[in-house]
């Protein structure tokens, strides 16, 4: 059976004192919607997702609004909110979150996919992190097993 | 066996107000203590709820549960922002009365949580700073419910607790005094808030090219929700005419919202804020014991003994009494344990003025400070959660002046028109 260090993992992770622009320069380059954010020794200190990035970057009260199609862009202050996060170490937009362990089933990390609302978690071996796992990569190695099986 | 009974009391009303630990788990926990030592059997407890609340409660929320995703509310909001033109006296003033209003046939914390994002909104357009323009939206939100008997909390239970009190005796007995007050507290607040609400004109006019209709995706729907909601306040009115309590309006109308507007069931009972309804709960059980071990009987001899037989005296004692204990805790718990005391001052006798000065004593009280009003709670949390912090003593700088003018309103209303 399977594990999750078996699984086409995603080495994405930025050190903690990454800036908040190289951060997203990363995850628009990986091929993963989240980054590990790692401690000097390799630690997990948290993950920063794509949606972490949108909340950065929007304003805070889109969260609270159920509706906006009245709102229009207004790019000054778009600007002023980039420019105010860009140099911003990543660590303070990382959320903490349990990561999924190596040994565990594709079954469990699915069943952690679904209801943390994540698409993607970090895999680690003890304080180690082996690297991300996304939603499509888990879909993605099971239809090829499958057709291979 | 009274003592504890009272001890459990005192120590649940601490503890929601120091906000230690959720409120529902205190009220709950202590209706169980009540209930496990004896102050009241099973019985007995089930007995003390006031389901008919709890009822309408349940059907408001449906009501505005299955609304709100219209756009209908976001729309009104807006249009009132925009109706501003962008002079703050009158952005000031639109939005305090457009809360005032939703809160009065709507219910306090649903108009709070419905208007306040868009104010963020609004607010950021005009970069001006949101915190003005929320706390008026607050205090208008309490004022606002004042007006009737489905617009604050503390209303539904005297409301539901007496049914000599119609929808109607509220509306022309409240609605006029609130009216009032909000008037003056807005303008007051108005003219403390001016410095920071300066709007420049190509600001004012970004948020006059928004398009508020854009958000009324589905008319057919707007159309019935409202139709719903709109009959549901009209048979309020007519309630005692119509021989019907206001639970069953409340409930009429959500189911016929439910099986006309709501497409899923589930998705729409998400909506009921069930963590209220069983703090509702464990506070009328906590109060049922406080009756039976003949605490409430003896407060309100206290009361009694204090004001001797003067109803001006009663009325004052019982207004600014409520207003200071629901500053201090949260005017759920306050009004529920008022309630029977009030009934107790009154012997076999019934005035009306009395529960008119509990309920503006209750209402207005919930202005004071932060904690006082689940309003208050909820607005300064989407203020926190978007970056724009009051503090506690900053909410208390503008809340107690407010408060201190709306009970010198009420005051001289009570000894004017009913005592």
């Amino acid at each position: 059976m399977a594990r999750l260090r078996d699984l086409p993992l995603v080495d994405a992770a930025v050190p903690a004192t990454a800036t908040f622009a190289e951060a997203v320069g990363r995850l628009f380059a990986a091929s993963v919607p989240a980054l590990a954010v790692l401690d000097e020794e390799g630690s997990l200190v948290g993950v920063f997702s794509e949606r972490d990035a949108l909340r950065a970057l929007f304003p805070e009260y889109l969260g609270e609004l159920r509706h906006t199609a009245f709102l229009r862009d207004d790019p000054a202050a778009l600007d002023r909110r980039a420019e105010a996060v860009r140099n911003v170490p990543v660590a303070r937009f990382a959320r903490a979150l349990e990561p999924l362990e190596a040994e565990e089933s594709e079954t469990h990390a699915a069943e952690r996919l679904l209801h943390s609302g994540e698409h993607a978690l970090p895999v680690c071996e003890g304080r180690r992190f082996l690297g991300m796992l996304s939603i499509a990569a888990l879909c993605h190695t099971r239809l090829e097993r499958r057709e291979r099986g | 066996m009274d003592i504890l009974a009272a001890a459990i009391f005192a120590a649940a009303l601490a503890l929601i107000g120091l906000e230690w630990v959720h409120r529902t788990k205190v009220a709950l926990a202590g209706a169980a203590l009540m209930v496990l030592t004896g102050a009241l059997d099973q019985e007995q407890a089930i007995e003390a709820v006031d389901w008919a609340t709890l009822g309408l409660l349940a059907g408001m929320m449906v009501i505005v549960g299955v609304t709100e995703p219209t756009g209908v509310f976001t729309y009104l909001a807006l249009r009132a922002a925009q109706l501003a033109g962008g002079r703050p006296l009158g952005l000031v003033f639109l939005l305090s009365f457009v809360t005032g209003i939703l809160s009065a046939f709507l219910d306090n914390l649903t108009a709070i949580l419905l208007v306040v994002p868009v104010t963020l909104a609004v607010a950021d357009l005009l970069r001006v700073s949101p915190i003005p323009l929320v706390l008026v939206e607050i205090f208008a939100s309490n004022i606002g419910g004042t007006a009737t008997l489905i617009g604050d909390p503390p209303n539904i239970m005297i409301g539901t607790h007496r049914p000599e009190l119609s929808f109607l005796d509220f509306i022309v007995n409240l609605a006029p005094v609130s009216l009032v007050t909000l008037a003056v507290t807005t303008a007051g607040l108005a003219l403390v808030f001016r410095g920071r609400l300066r709007i420049e004109p190509e600001r004012a006019l970004e948020v006059a090219r928004l398009d508020p209709s854009r958000d009324l995706a589905d008319r057919p729907l707007v159309v019935r929700t409202v139709a719903v909601l709109v009959g549901t306040i009209a048979a309020f009115f007519l309630h005692t005419a119509l021989h019907v309590e206001p639970a069953v309006v409340a409930l009429t109308g959500a189911t016929v919202m439910l099986l006309i507007a709501a497409e899923d069931v589930e998705a729409a009972l998400e909506r009921v804020h069930w963590s209220t309804l069983f703090f509702f709960l464990g506070l009328f059980v906590m109060v049922g014991a406080l009756e039976e071990q003949g605490v409430v009987e003896r407060v309100a001899d206290g009361l009694r003994a204090l004001t001797g037989e003067s109803a001006a005296a009663q009325a004052l004692v019982v207004l600014w009494g409520a207003a200071a204990g629901s500053a201090l805790v949260d005017n759920i718990p306050f009004t529920a344990a008022m309630i029977p005391v009030v009934d107790r001052i009154q012997g076999g006798e019934f005035d009306d003025g009395l529960w008119w000065a509990l309920a503006l004593g209750a209402c207005y009280g919930g202005n004071a400070t932060m904690i006082a009003a689940a309003a208050n709670v909820a607005a300064t949390g989407v203020l926190d959660r978007t970056g724009h912090r009051v503090s506690f003593l900053g909410f208390l700088a503008v809340g107690l002046p407010v408060t201190l003018v709306s009970l010198a309103i009420a005051t001289v209303y009570l000894l004017l028109v009913h005592v």
